[in-house]
């Protein structure tokens, strides 16, 4: 029997189409047209798309993401690949980089970081931080802080004393008020992040270690 | 060879000029020489403060374009024998008739002469700031404990701090006693801590230095005057004497505690 090329499967999280990574592309677009033709499906069901080992290029993905939206009762939540471009790969290896800045972020100046960036220092009224990742303060956050420029929703800015006038995260932007700063234990360091609802969200820095598990990058101990 | 000291504050009105004056006047009592340069071409003020307005024949613009010599156009403070002198600005052109290299050629020629060069920086951080931070080894900071005034030192601390120059100094003017006590204002710490420079020194609000301004007589002439004891001090250890910081206490006592402290002494 012939290998089948798409594979639909039910998880927790709801459908999946696995796309076979080793026909040639033209002999997938066919099989997952007919695929999703056969319909068997009641109501509008959300499915992800499996690329597995194959790079497609964005005109090819929003060409499969097409061919199955077009029957209107399946919607492509999410398109996941294995395989990263040098560009990406490079991309996300300047993220990761860390760097360290020693002073007061003063009135007017800004700080700019591809990467992660520790300020050992206040940032003041006026003063800016930008990075492509993490932003931690170590002294007072008093200025405008926006971490993860690039579009990188997972970073989060944490700060000894969080009592910035601004918050950034990838697009999104909060005004501190002062009911903001007071709803923030300020006797406890702090830090913000993109919450489920997808605004920005504070907490206690404790809570950190639950919310964005893969910060943890130590190694040894117990 | 001498010093230069830059005096600047980024917001205007917060008492540059008239620290400029008197801590020039302070350094002369000591036994220095001094010059006070004023930068604030266009809106000159350092000579009124001074009194010595009526004296001014050449400038600041006459000397860096040629028309005069330099000891033609500064003027000397009789009531300080000798040791103190003003370069007054021009009063009719701008910023822009001078460039930093010019002034750094200019105060590094005074400084063969004297001890120390007191550069009265104008308001904001256009051409005139950068005039006046130019020739300058050190800087003094001046604010008020005001929240707009700190916000323009913070600023101007992050300018300062990208020249080739010393770590710069602060020094809080215009301290309303029980306005501070009471919480009214900033403190002399939540400031300090805030901008995180050095303190130099603290000055007192007190009507004697508008008087004594307006009379062209530097306030620190009247040894009696609070804030003179505050600007004699900064002398002091600008020339490296150590001088405990002055306490801030109200002056204007009840009848009851004035009677108290008679009684208990």
């Amino acid at each position: 029997m012939k290998k089948q090329l798409v594979n639909m499967k039910g998880t927790k999280d709801g459908f999946v189409l696995r796309l076979d990574d080793q026909c040639a592309y033209a002999e997938l677009v066919e099989e997952l047209k007919r695929k999703v033709s056969e319909g068997g499906i009641d109501g509008k069901v959300d499915v992800q798309l499996h690329l597995g080992n194959r790079y497609c290029a964005d005109e090819q993905i929003k060409e499969l993401v097409k061919i199955v939206q077009e029957t209107e009762q399946l919607i492509v939540s999410k398109v996941q690949s294995d395989v990263l471009t040098v560009h990406e790969s490079n991309q996300k290896m300047i993220e990761s980089q860390q760097d360290t800045y020693v002073g007061v972020v003063r009135s007017g100046q800004i700080l700019r970081s591809s990467g992660d960036i520790i300020i050992i220092g206040n940032v003041n009224p006026n003063g800016r931080v930008e990075a492509g990742g993490n932003v931690y303060v170590l002294g007072k956050l008093k200025g405008i802080v926006h971490a993860g420029v690039h579009g990188n929703k997972e970073a989060i800015i944490a700060a000894s004393r969080l009592e910035a006038t601004h918050i950034m995260i990838a697009d999104q932007v909060e005004a501190m008020s002062d009911e903001h700063v007071k709803a923030i234990n300020q006797e406890e360091m702090a830090c913000a992040f993109i919450g489920y609802d997808g605004r920005i969200t504070y907490d206690q820095i404790h809570a950190l270690k639950n919310i964005r598990p893969l910060l943890n990058v130590s190694k040894g101990g117990s | 060879m001498g010093e230069a000291i830059v005096i600047t504050s980024g917001k205007g009105g917060v008492g540059k000029t008239t620290t400029t004056a008197n801590l020039g006047t302070a350094l002369a009592l000591q036994g220095k020489k001094v010059c006070l340069v004023d930068t604030d071409i266009g809106l000159r003020n350092l000579d009124v403060i001074l009194g010595l307005e009526n004296r001014i024949i050449y400038d600041l613009v006459d000397v860096i374009e040629g028309r005069c010599k330099i000891h033609q156009a500064l003027i000397k403070d009789k009531r300080v024998d000798d040791k103190l002198f003003l370069l007054p600005a021009a009063q009719t052109t701008d910023k822009n008739a001078v460039t930093p290299e010019q002034m750094k050629s200019l105060v590094e020629e005074l400084k063969r002469d004297y001890d120390y060069i007191l550069i009265d920086c104008p308001a904001g951080i256009e051409q005139g700031y950068r005039n006046a931070v130019a020739g300058a080894d050190h800087a003094i900071v001046v604010t008020t404990p005001e929240i707009s005034a700190v916000r323009d030192a913070d600023r101007i601390i992050g300018l300062l701090e990208q020249e080739e120059i010393t770590a710069p100094k602060l020094i809080i003017n215009r301290i309303r006693q029980h306005m501070m006590k009471n919480g009214d204002t900033l403190d002399v710490n939540e400031i300090t801590t805030h901008l995180s420079i050095d303190l130099l020194g603290i000055i007192v609000d007190s009507e004697g230095v508008i008087s004594s301004s307006n009379k062209g007589e530097p306030v620190v002439m009247d040894p009696a005057n609070k804030a003179s004891l505050g600007y004699r001090n900064i002398a002091r250890r600008i020339l490296g004497e150590s001088v405990p910081l002055m306490a801030i206490e109200d002056e204007h006592r009840g009848m009851f505690s004035k009677f108290k402290a008679l009684f208990s002494r």
